[in-house]
């Protein structure tokens, strides 16, 4: 009998009586030093959450009644969507001024992170510029953007100015892996091919490796105006930028008003996938053929 | 006639540990067709890469009309390169460009940095672009993108992209080692073609023994980095091929049987 028919019967029984153990299959796995770690720390973190469980301070809270409460929100917020304080074509013009804000940070940061991307790909750099530049492109990332917003707001007030300049700096960060990631992707046979000729490296970089990458370049680009526009959206609230964020943050913490709530969220969820819709489309376009 | 190209001594040594050649010396005249052969790992590649200076040797002299090129500062090194054209196994080129694209960047040497760039070619460039895809058989692609071509017209773009550099050499790296006995046929007709009649000196690495014989002018046999055989096609004998291929010739022509040209 081949060993092919052999697993195959034991498959069979296996999956006909799963309790019965056969000969040569390990009863369980082998209890070793990693399943005891992890064994020990899902039993410390259920010991933990009982724990606080039980010693709560509820206040008398009564916790259906509050989930009742918290449904009916809900229910007003997103059943019965009107808008109070601005008209429609206002709210219009203040989403298109978020995607404003969304739009610019990512322009900035897609030119500036192109440059500094072609210098950090390890194929077409020095090992040194390209690890300085991932070292310190790996700390802005760690940043979170709003911390960039508030840091550049010390010295341009908070406001627009920086909201764009936080977001266009993390967008930096961002970018600049990914297209370095994508120059790296690069079959370096055609670099070769080009330098063997005498071509020199801007040649090289724009006559074969943007050319090469531009579909990776673009998605990449396109996924980050996604991110920007929500963290505009986020930055109008939190650092006054303005747009519809600012009146979000408006409705919520000064009128309270929560069917506004619901129409201003509606808003933003439209946009949104306008942006991915157009955002597929235009990456459709860039890869005909395949 | 006067050698185009001269190996004096040279070496090649990667690290402390691997020699990839070892005191090569050879010559190429003018408009010769030489063929490299020689088992995998051998150091072919390294020796075809050793004439344009993408790897520089660690020794000896490597002379190009009467010039050592292991002397080169940048712009003589780009002048270098710009004269000498060079063919891939993998054809290199960039997929998501049309043909005429391709070809084109063979005359990027010639360009200042901002045209070359930008991709702003002159009309003159581009009807001789065209001529040579023409005379390649590639009139009907010239505006197709090149991931849209087969194996053997992607090798045959490459030449194109060589040719355009109005090169005195063309180094070929296993021209047809992807590609199918017709396409292998068809590339392997166009560089003997090219070496004959344009006077082009044409050296390949070549995997196919019997290929080798029976294109070439001049057949260097090399194994672990020395030069074992260098001499005509029709000297060559089954002794000596076991020496270029040591014990896995032998192997290959239990496969094969006896096939050797002449």
């Amino acid at each position: 009998m081949s060993a092919e028919a052999v697993d195959k019967m034991i498959a069979a029984e296996l999956h006909l009586r799963p309790d019965r153990r056969l000969p040569g299959i390990p009863p369980k796995k082998p209890f070793n030093k990693t399943a005891l770690t992890i064994r020990l720390t899902l039993i410390g973190l259920g010991l933990l959450t009982v724990l606080a469980f039980v010693s709560f301070d509820y206040k008398g809270i009564q916790v259906f009644q509050g989930i009742y409460a918290t449904l009916l929100n809900l229910k007003t917020m997103f059943l019965q969507p009107r808008l109070h304080h601005f008209t429609f074509a206002a709210a219009l013009f203040e989403v298109l001024i978020t995607l404003g804000l969304a739009f610019l940070a990512t322009l900035f940061g897609a030119v500036i992170a192109l440059l500094l991307g072609l210098f950090s790909a390890r194929n077409l750099s020095s090992p040194l510029t390209s690890a300085a530049i991932k070292g310190m492109v790996a700390f802005i990332r760690a940043v979170p953007t709003v911390m960039w917003v508030l840091i550049f707001a010390v010295a341009a007030g908070l406001g627009s100015v920086a909201a764009v300049i936080g977001m266009t700096f993390h967008s930096i960060g961002y970018l600049i892996k990914a297209y370095s990631e994508a120059f790296e992707e690069m079959d370096k046979g055609t670099i070769e091919a080009l330098k063997s000729s005498g071509a020199n490296w801007w040649q090289i970089v724009f006559q074969a490796v943007i050319p090469s990458s531009l579909s990776y370049l673009m998605s990449w680009t396109l996924l980050r105006f996604e991110i920007n526009f929500s963290v505009a959206v986020a930055m109008g609230a939190a650092a006054g930028a303005g747009g519809i964020g600012y009146d979000m943050f408006m409705a919520s913490g000064f009128y309270f008003d929560l069917q506004e709530i619901g129409a201003i969220t509606y808003f933003i969820l439209g946009f949104a996938i306008l942006l991915e819709i157009a955002a597929n489309r235009t990456k459709r376009k860039l890869k005909p053929g395949k | 006639m006067t050698a185009l190209l001269e190996f004096k001594h040279v070496s090649k040594q990667y690290g402390s540990e691997t020699r990839a050649l070892t005191d090569v010396s050879f010559s190429v005249r003018s408009g010769e067709f030489v063929s490299i052969i020689g088992p995998s790992g051998a150091g072919k590649s390294t020796l075809l890469r050793c004439i344009n200076r993408m790897i520089d040797a660690s020794s000896g002299e490597i002379c190009i009309e009467g010039r050592n090129v292991l002397e080169f500062r940048k712009n003589e090194l780009k002048r270098l390169r710009t004269s000498i054209g060079m063919i891939f196994q993998h054809y290199n080129l960039v997929d998501r460009l049309s043909v005429m694209e391709n070809v084109l960047h063979g005359r990027l040497g010639y360009k200042s940095t901002i045209a070359g760039m930008l991709g702003l070619y002159r009309e003159e460039e581009k009807q001789q672009a065209y001529q040579i895809l023409g005379i390649l058989g590639l009139e009907e692609q010239v505006y197709k993108r090149c991931d849209q071509l087969s194996g053997g017209q992607k090798q045959r773009v490459g030449i194109a992209r060589a040719l355009i550099q109005g090169p005195k050499m063309l180094l070929c790296d296993e021209p047809i080692a992807s590609l199918d006995p017709n396409a292998s046929k068809v590339i392997m007709d166009h560089l003997r073609h090219i070496s004959t009649n344009l006077g082009i000196t044409v050296i390949v690495n070549l995997h196919q023994v019997e290929t080798a014989l029976k294109y070439s002018d001049r057949i260097i046999g090399v194994n672990q980095g020395k030069i074992v055989y260098n001499g005509t096609p029709g000297k060559m004998t089954s002794e000596e091929l076991e020496r270029v291929y040591g014990s896995e010739r032998r192997e290959q022509r239990a496969d094969q049987g006896e096939t050797q040209a002449g």
